[in-house]
């Protein structure tokens, strides 16, 4: 060896692991490297963090902090019912107010077509799991056209279609629990009106005033 | 609340290291009340901002540097930091035979001292090296710096506590 070993050099090999040449400078050197390096070692090597700490890391949940589960937990119940609540709300009416221009537009929006309310009536049973009341409309500006079952969130509903002059109304009657709870605002150019009787919940929806429909109820009511 | 990289969760790759951080940590503020909340602290900010974490890198490196920066701007680490040296000595192979006896004679204690007043850059990169085992390249990470500053650095601070041992400052 024809010259002194660097301390980059040094701090490269392991110290004692590796064999080193006749020069006993490099050699010293290297070797107290290794040693500086156990020594240091063994000053610095204080305990493990102290059992306290890890329970509290563990405890108060590093992964979540009490306020922030809090918090997300808020987060989401807000989320989840302002969905529910739009879900229940401004969309109930929409798909109401789709079904009936869906149903109007289809070449045979009725199954059974009647102008006979005891046609109409005992037509129903046996397909939706309550009687469907069918007022006379004689004395009224409605008539009956005629009825069938459509599906509101897999459920049953009666589904009676009714004139008023040249306009359709569509009467959609539901179970109260199979019923939108709330209604929400109907399309533009469309009306909507719900209310309960007979212990059944009616939601009607035409492109007629709110007058028309709340005319229809009364005669429903009576 | 589960946070993923890859398919592990922070705490499975983080709570391991809870030992090497508190040992980082008690070196760094040379305090134990401080060293337990700075290590809390730590893995707060881990956890939040574990999603930036790459699976496949060092997870070591990456708390090490988290813990590392909270401490820096801390109020003890603000003070701690201006003890930058500009220290020129030539690093050279200058150890001989009276070195290896010091070094074997120090107690633990005086040793403990010796590296205990070092300025912060010289005790990271011994605790780093020596009790951490990391490689340079670990530590060139965890400190943002390149591999041959590792190096340096380390030779210096190893002169440092030689010229501690002999009594010089």
């Amino acid at each position: 060896m024809d010259r002194h070993w660097t301390a980059e050099e040094i701090e490269e090999v392991s110290g004692d692991e590796v064999h080193l040449g006749g020069c006993v400078q490099c050699a010293n050197a290297v070797i107290a490297n290794g040693l500086m390096k156990r020594r240091v070692r063994e000053a610095m090597l204080i305990g493990d963090a102290p059992p306290r700490l890890r329970a509290r890391l563990q405890k108060r949940n590093v992964s979540t902090p009490w306020w922030m589960a809090i918090a997300a937990v808020l987060a989401a119940v807000l989320v989840l019912s302002a969905l529910a609540w739009r879900r229940q709300g401004q969309t109930a009416v929409t798909e109401l107010a789709d079904m009936h221009v869906t149903m109007l537009a289809g070449a045979n929006p009725v199954d059974v077509i009647s102008t006979d309310r005891h046609t109409v009536r005992p037509w129903f049973e046996g397909r939706v799991p309550f009687g469907v009341p069918v007022p006379d409309l004689a004395s009224t500006p409605f008539r009956l056209i005629g009825g069938r079952v459509v599906y509101w969130h897999s459920s049953q509903a009666a589904y009676l279609l009714v004139g008023k002059g040249a306009h359709r109304i569509s009467l959609f009657i539901f179970r109260p629990q199979d019923a939108p709870r709330t209604l929400g605002t109907p399309p533009a150019s469309m009306s909507a009106l719900s209310w309960q009787d007979k212990g059944l919940t009616f939601v009607a929806v035409a492109d007629v005033p709110e007058g028309d429909l709340e005319q229809l109820r009364a005669a429903f009511e009576r | 609340m589960e946070e993923r990289a890859g398919t592990s969760t922070f705490e499975e790759l983080a709570l391991p290291l809870l030992d090497a951080l508190y040992r980082y940590a008690r070196w760094l503020t040379r305090d134990t009340a401080e060293a337990e909340d700075l290590v809390q602290e730590a893995y707060l900010k881990g956890l939040r901002g574990f999603g930036g974490f790459h699976a496949g890198s060092s997870i070591r490196a990456w708390m090490f540097r988290i813990l590392r920066n909270t401490f820096l701007t801390s109020r003890t680490g603000l003070r701690a930091v201006p003890t930058i040296p500009l220290d020129d000595e030539p690093p050279i192979a200058d150890a001989a035979t009276p070195e290896l006896q010091l070094l074997q004679r120090a107690d633990v204690e005086s040793l403990r001292s010796a590296i205990e007043n070092l300025p912060l850059e010289f005790r990271e990169v011994l605790l780093m090296s020596d009790v951490e085992e990391m490689s340079y390249k670990e530590i060139a990470e965890t400190l943002s710096i390149p591999v041959g500053t590792v190096t340096s650095r380390l030779i210096r601070a190893r002169q440092k506590v030689r010229k501690a041992l002999r009594g010089e400052t």
